[in-house]
């Protein structure tokens, strides 16, 4: 396809000259491209931390049982035993009503709220950890109910609907963000598209006199795909860029609606390999408009 | 096909065929039947045959919308005949594929009336351009492009652009442009129409020194002081025919 080293460097000077040349088209088809980043980067963040909050619950497979504050003496270890032999359970704790309200001190760093207190109002719990598997919540959600039928057991915690409806509502999103980009990747690949077009057509007489000099379609071709896809890195860039700035910005300011989804785990902006992923894709874009345009482009 | 050329004196009595033999070389070009029609009612060539050998310097003459411009273009396959087959280099190029036709425009240097040239480029990128598409290192291009220049007399200007040339000077970097990648045959379509008297004799001393270099060269013209002060082979087409095909000196 390309003759020789020579050649690839005639044609990345050729690009560069093209987008030099025409440089508002230029900066439009980036900046498009950087616009469709965004919302696209947007829901890679939000799905991304979304499915570690369930990939934490879904590690961790722990279910708690709270248990009845007047049971008799040594009924709270014997439950404990008996939950332990169960199928799928691989480690059972018991956390007494004392170390229960040692851990709670320790996470409040302690504070005359609790001296204030006469007793104690913490329930002794035993904290169930599950076999690992793939099962959405589904072994979990057995065990929470098998706990919740034991006597002295007031309440259980974990392996609640929550999971399940959580891992669909990501599910929801994920679905959502890839129609969204699909809308978004078509849009950019016709402006992309239109912009080299554009600069074909700016360009026309020049083909021409190439094309007269003996050169084949790819000569002509390849600096215009070179144009698009490095308008689809810059655009990609910017617009990964842009997000970072926006979620830097945004993240502080959302707070609490940002725990409705994520719980009061701290979100996370996107990895360098979904971040690379979504400069690659820019790339890919404008790749491919110009690819579209220049197919459509005939030179005699 | 008999070996004496293939031009249709039946067409027409003041058609003298095979004429090119006496310049000695091989075809480089042939035509056999060649017509040319953009509908029924444009006719640009009829029935055209003709042959023209190696090294040979041509002329094109006719007045305008003789057919001169739609044989040059047929001879680079910047179109294709209606009918008739027609031979460059060996290669029937009524029947080349499109990607077969760069290859065989690298063994042809083209000149037009309106130079061609790439205005937002210099002089020696104008030039550079037809050793680039075959992909040649930078340093050799330099070499060659400054040659090539130095031939025509822009060397000195060829960091300018063709904007900052007389018509003479763009016409000499067409030529430049044309020849530097030393092709088998030169096409010169109404070469020195835009220029003075002067300059005509200049552009066409150029283009019969190349001639001389051994390069096959048509020139289209209907200049007839000029086919007169160069007297070689004359090809004179009308409404589209080969009415006349005279020798060299043959005025």
């Amino acid at each position: 396809m390309i003759a020789s080293f020579h050649q690839l460097v005639y044609f990345l000077r050729a690009a560069f000259g093209g987008l030099r040349g025409s440089p508002l088209p230029t900066l439009v088809s980036i900046a498009t491209i950087a616009l469709a980043v965004v919302p696209l980067g947007g829901l890679l963040i939000i799905t991304g931390n979304m499915g570690a909050l369930l990939a934490r619950h879904g590690e961790s497979r722990q279910v708690t049982a709270f248990l009845e504050v007047d049971l008799a003496p040594g009924a709270e270890a014997e439950l404990a035993q008996r939950v332990a032999s169960w199928d799928g359970v691989t480690r059972v704790e018991l956390v007494t009503r004392e170390s229960a309200l040692e851990r709670f001190r320790e996470r409040l760093g302690g504070g005359a709220l609790l001296e204030a207190l006469e007793e104690n109002p913490l329930p002794a719990s035993i904290e169930v950890t599950l076999r690992p598997g793939d099962d959405r919540g589904a072994a979990a959600e057995a065990v929470a109910a098998a706990l919740r039928a034991l006597p002295g057991v007031d309440e259980v915690a974990g392996g609640e609907a929550w999971v399940a409806g959580y891992a669909r509502a990501l599910a929801l999103v994920r679905s959502a963000g890839l129609a969204l980009g699909a809308i978004l990747a078509l849009a950019t690949l016709l402006i992309v598209a239109n912009t080299v077009r554009l600069a074909v057509y700016a360009r026309r007489d020049e083909l021409e006199i190439l094309a007269l000099v003996g050169a084949s379609r790819t000569f002509l071709r390849v600096p215009y795909l070179i144009e698009g896809a490095i308008q689809g890195t810059l655009g990609g860039l910017l617009g990964v860029g842009m997000l970072y700035a926006l979620f830097r910005i945004a993240v502080p300011q959302l707070g609490d609606a940002l725990d409705l989804f994520l719980g009061w785990s701290q979100p996370v902006f996107l990895p360098p390999e979904r971040s690379a992923l979504l400069v690659g894709s820019g790339a890919g874009f404008g790749l491919l408009g110009a690819a579209i345009a220049v197919a459509r482009t005939r030179v005699s | 096909m008999n070996g004496r050329g293939p031009v249709a004196p039946q067409r027409s009595a003041a058609v003298r065929p095979a004429t090119s033999r006496r310049a000695g070389g091989d075809p480089l070009i042939r035509l056999f039947h060649v017509s040319k029609s953009y509908g029924a009612e444009s006719v640009a060539l009829r029935d055209l045959s003709v042959e023209i050998r190696k090294g040979e310097l041509v002329f094109l003459s006719g007045p305008s919308g003789a057919g001169k411009t739609t044989l040059m273009k047929l001879l680079f396959a910047a179109e294709r005949p209606t009918e008739g087959q027609i031979l460059v280099l060996g290669r029937n190029v009524a029947r080349l594929g499109e990607r077969r036709i760069p290859a065989l425009r690298r063994r042809i240097g083209v000149v037009f009336q309106d130079f061609k040239l790439i205005q937002t480029r210099t002089i020696e990128e104008n030039v550079a351009l037809a050793l680039e598409v075959l992909g040649r290192p930078p340093r050799e291009v330099r070499s060659k492009v400054f040659a090539m220049l130095r031939r025509v007399g822009l060397q000195h200007r060829r960091h300018d652009l063709p904007a900052a040339l007389s018509g003479g000077e763009q016409q000499r970097v067409a030529l430049a442009r044309a020849l530097v990648n030393e092709p088998a045959i030169l096409l010169a379509d109404e070469p020195t129409g835009n220029l003075d008297a002067e300059l005509t004799i200049e552009i066409m001393d150029l283009v019969a020194g190349a001639a001389a270099r051994g390069t096959t060269v048509l020139v289209a013209t209907h200049d007839q002081a000029l086919i007169r002060r160069y007297a070689r082979r004359t090809l004179r087409l009308e409404g589209g025919r080969l009415i006349e095909d005279l020798p060299g000196g043959a005025r």
